[in-house]
């Protein structure tokens, strides 16, 4: 499935960018992040939980944070896997600065397989965008925090 | 694939179901009529722990008029739903709305609670509720609280519920009776997941013209939603084909979708269109006498 | 934590009691532990109609049940129909129309039909088509189950 998508936050690129590479940010942003370890500089090994509806898993999984063209653009290379299923993406970070906001853009694929992708089709894809969302009000969480 | 081994527990009451809930937390599940969930358990993408069957509590399972109010406990099975006068005399689009639930055999088990806490975004029963602006009173460790569609309904599969808590009962309001309504929905076949459902509610005031006008859609967004700016151009007015038109462009501008399997956001988008204008005009046919 | 009870149940007018682990379901129960085959299994997710039984009166799929929750339940099974080695009216309309191919979603249809003609002794073929639709058969194409429930409908009412 495609994922794409804008967010804004009032926060200069720099400082986004920041909490986009920091492993001790991401571990708050990913929804249901239990444990981040990092491999080596910007690849990373991750624990997450996430239960939706009685559907509740740990997937244990890859990220890969790649091309950093600070404060600009970077790419992300993940995979997890867990018991309901596995996944796989990647996808391109985009920073633009309008102002004292910046805009995050964000453009990839993911291919989701196993036992949600065949019975949970129909919602695989709106799913999918809710986390991303759940993601990015994350970080500005992470944001707020440290105003 | 066969379920994975759990203990099974059956309280006779609200107040020992939350107990059990509070004791086992995350490895608790509620049981009432399965018909979502034993799939998913079938399948190993729900493993609980511990299964709280709550269908012993009977008290849960009546339809009752309350003043201008129809109360149903949530444990009501959704052909009793279907088929109950009172439900089809003072709340028609509820019955007709149910009738799209899948088959008779699931109906047969599947209950009002259930589907509502299910929350599937394309399902009959929460597309509805959101037109009707139905109450569903939960009850949890610390008491008792009641919840429009917008506080009940989250996310995809998400409801404001927290762990410990049981929807004990919806109530929703008997419509008055110059009120045109229409439930439609758009399936593959028969019984199928709904690609778009419209619910539509037209209340008349005097002159015939539209007082309210309610459309909500389900499967096109993370929940079931209001069009709202499609409802502000019928308040007020004469239900006109310029305006039906009108109205169905702006509740397809307003579906928040993404591509799937079945359809893609384009033509949910459209479809959503079609059925709230075709809705509409059959509400206002109803309104008309049937002309 | 326990992972088994015993349970009582009414088949077919016979009480039954048996120790079943939670988790089994109703279909299993009624295919392995108790041997009526009749009832079968399509799908596990309630979609195919295959396993469709009576339960206290009403058609259930017995693929969404667990054995437990069936406790002191009346259940009739496909093997329920015929009494004193006579068919039911059904069973007689699926034979003379062809209502069957291969045979796998019959059990299923004959009990949803069976609670149908329960329910509407009279129905219309647009009321039959819409309650058959629950059971998926890819044999038929439908006509003749259509046809066969029509016929024992009329039967039933005394034509």
């Amino acid at each position: 499935m495609k994922l794409e998508g804008k967010y804004t936050f009032k926060a200069t690129p720099e400082r986004l960018w920041e909490l986009f590479t920091d492993p001790k940010y991401l571990e708050k942003a990913i929804p249901g992040c239990e444990k981040m370890g990092e491999r080596e500089p910007g690849k990373y090994d991750i624990t997450v939980k996430i239960g939706i509806s009685a559907v509740k898993g740990t997937y244990s999984g890859k990220l890969e944070v790649a091309d950093e063209e600070p404060p600009k653009r970077c790419r992300l290379i993940g995979e997890g896997a867990g018991s309901p299923g596995f996944v796989k993406g990647e996808g391109t970070v985009e920073l633009s600065q309008q102002g004292d906001s910046t805009i995050v853009s964000y453009k990839g694929e993911a291919q989701v397989g196993g036992l949600i992708a065949g019975v949970g089709q129909r919602l695989i894809s709106g799913i999918a965008k809710m986390m991303l969302g759940q993601f990015f009000r994350n970080i500005k969480k992470v944001l707020k925090s440290q105003t | 694939m066969k379920p994975s081994a759990f203990e099974y527990l059956s309280p006779g009451s609200v107040a020992e179901a939350i107990e059990l809930l509070e004791r086992y937390k995350d490895e608790a599940k509620i049981i009432a009529g399965g018909q979502s969930l034993v799939p998913m358990m079938n399948f190993r993408l729900a493993r609980p722990e511990i299964l709280i069957d709550i269908n012993g509590i009977k008290e849960l399972d009546y339809i009752r008029e309350e003043g201008d109010e129809l109360v149903i406990g949530a444990l009501t099975r959704e052909r009793d739903l279907e088929l109950s006068p009172l439900v089809i005399e003072r709340c028609p689009i509820l019955a007709k709305a149910v009738s799209f639930i899948g088959h008779s055999p699931i109906r047969n088990r599947g209950t009002i609670g259930g589907s509502l806490v299910h929350a599937d975004p394309s399902a009959e029963i929460p597309t509805t509720v959101c037109a009707l602006n139905a109450e569903m009173k939960v009850v949890g460790p610390s008491g008792e609280r009641i919840l429009g569609p917008e506080e009940f309904f989250l996310s995809y599969l998400t409801t404001s519920l927290e762990p410990s808590d049981i929807l004990v009962e919806v109530k929703i309001p008997v419509l008055p009776e110059k009120t045109g309504w229409s439930f439609m929905e758009l399936s593959r076949r028969a019984g199928d997941f709904a690609i778009v459902a419209v619910a539509i509610i037209l209340f008349m005031g005097e002159g015939g013209l539209c007082s309210e006008a309610r459309i909500s859609m389900g499967g096109v967004a993370p929940t079931p939603i209001r069009a709202e700016e499609a409802e502000e151009l019928l308040a007020g007015q004469a239900i006109t084909d310029v305006l039906i038109d009108k109205s169905g462009q702006e509740a397809g501008e307003a579906t928040d979708t993404e591509p799937d399997y079945h359809a893609s956001a384009e033509y949910r988008m459209d479809m959503t269109r079609v059925f709230v204008q075709r809705g509409l005009k059959e509400a206002r046919k109803m309104v008309n006498g049937g002309q | 934590m326990a992972e088994s009870r015993r349970i009582v149940v009414k088949v077919n007018g016979l009480e039954y009691q048996r120790e079943v682990e939670h988790r089994r379901l109703l279909v299993d129960f009624l295919r392995d532990d108790l041997e009526l085959v009749g009832t079968h299994i399509g799908c596990e997710h309630g979609i195919c109609g295959s396993c469709t039984i009576l339960f206290n009166g009403r058609a259930i799929r017995s693929c969404l049940m667990f054995a437990v929750q069936a406790y002191g339940a009346k259940i009739m099974t496909v093997e329920g129909l015929a009494r004193d080695g006579k068919l039911h009216p059904l069973q007689e309309a699926f034979r003379e129309h062809h209502g069957l191919q291969c045979g796998y979603c019959t059990p299923g249809m004959l009990i949803t039909a069976y609670e149908l003609l329960n329910d509407n002794p009279n129905p219309t073929e647009e009321e039959v088509r819409e309650t058959m639709a629950g059971v998926l058969c890819r044999c038929t194409g439908y006509k003749q189950v259509i046809d066969s429930v029509m016929a024992a409908a009329a039967k039933m009412r005394g034509k």
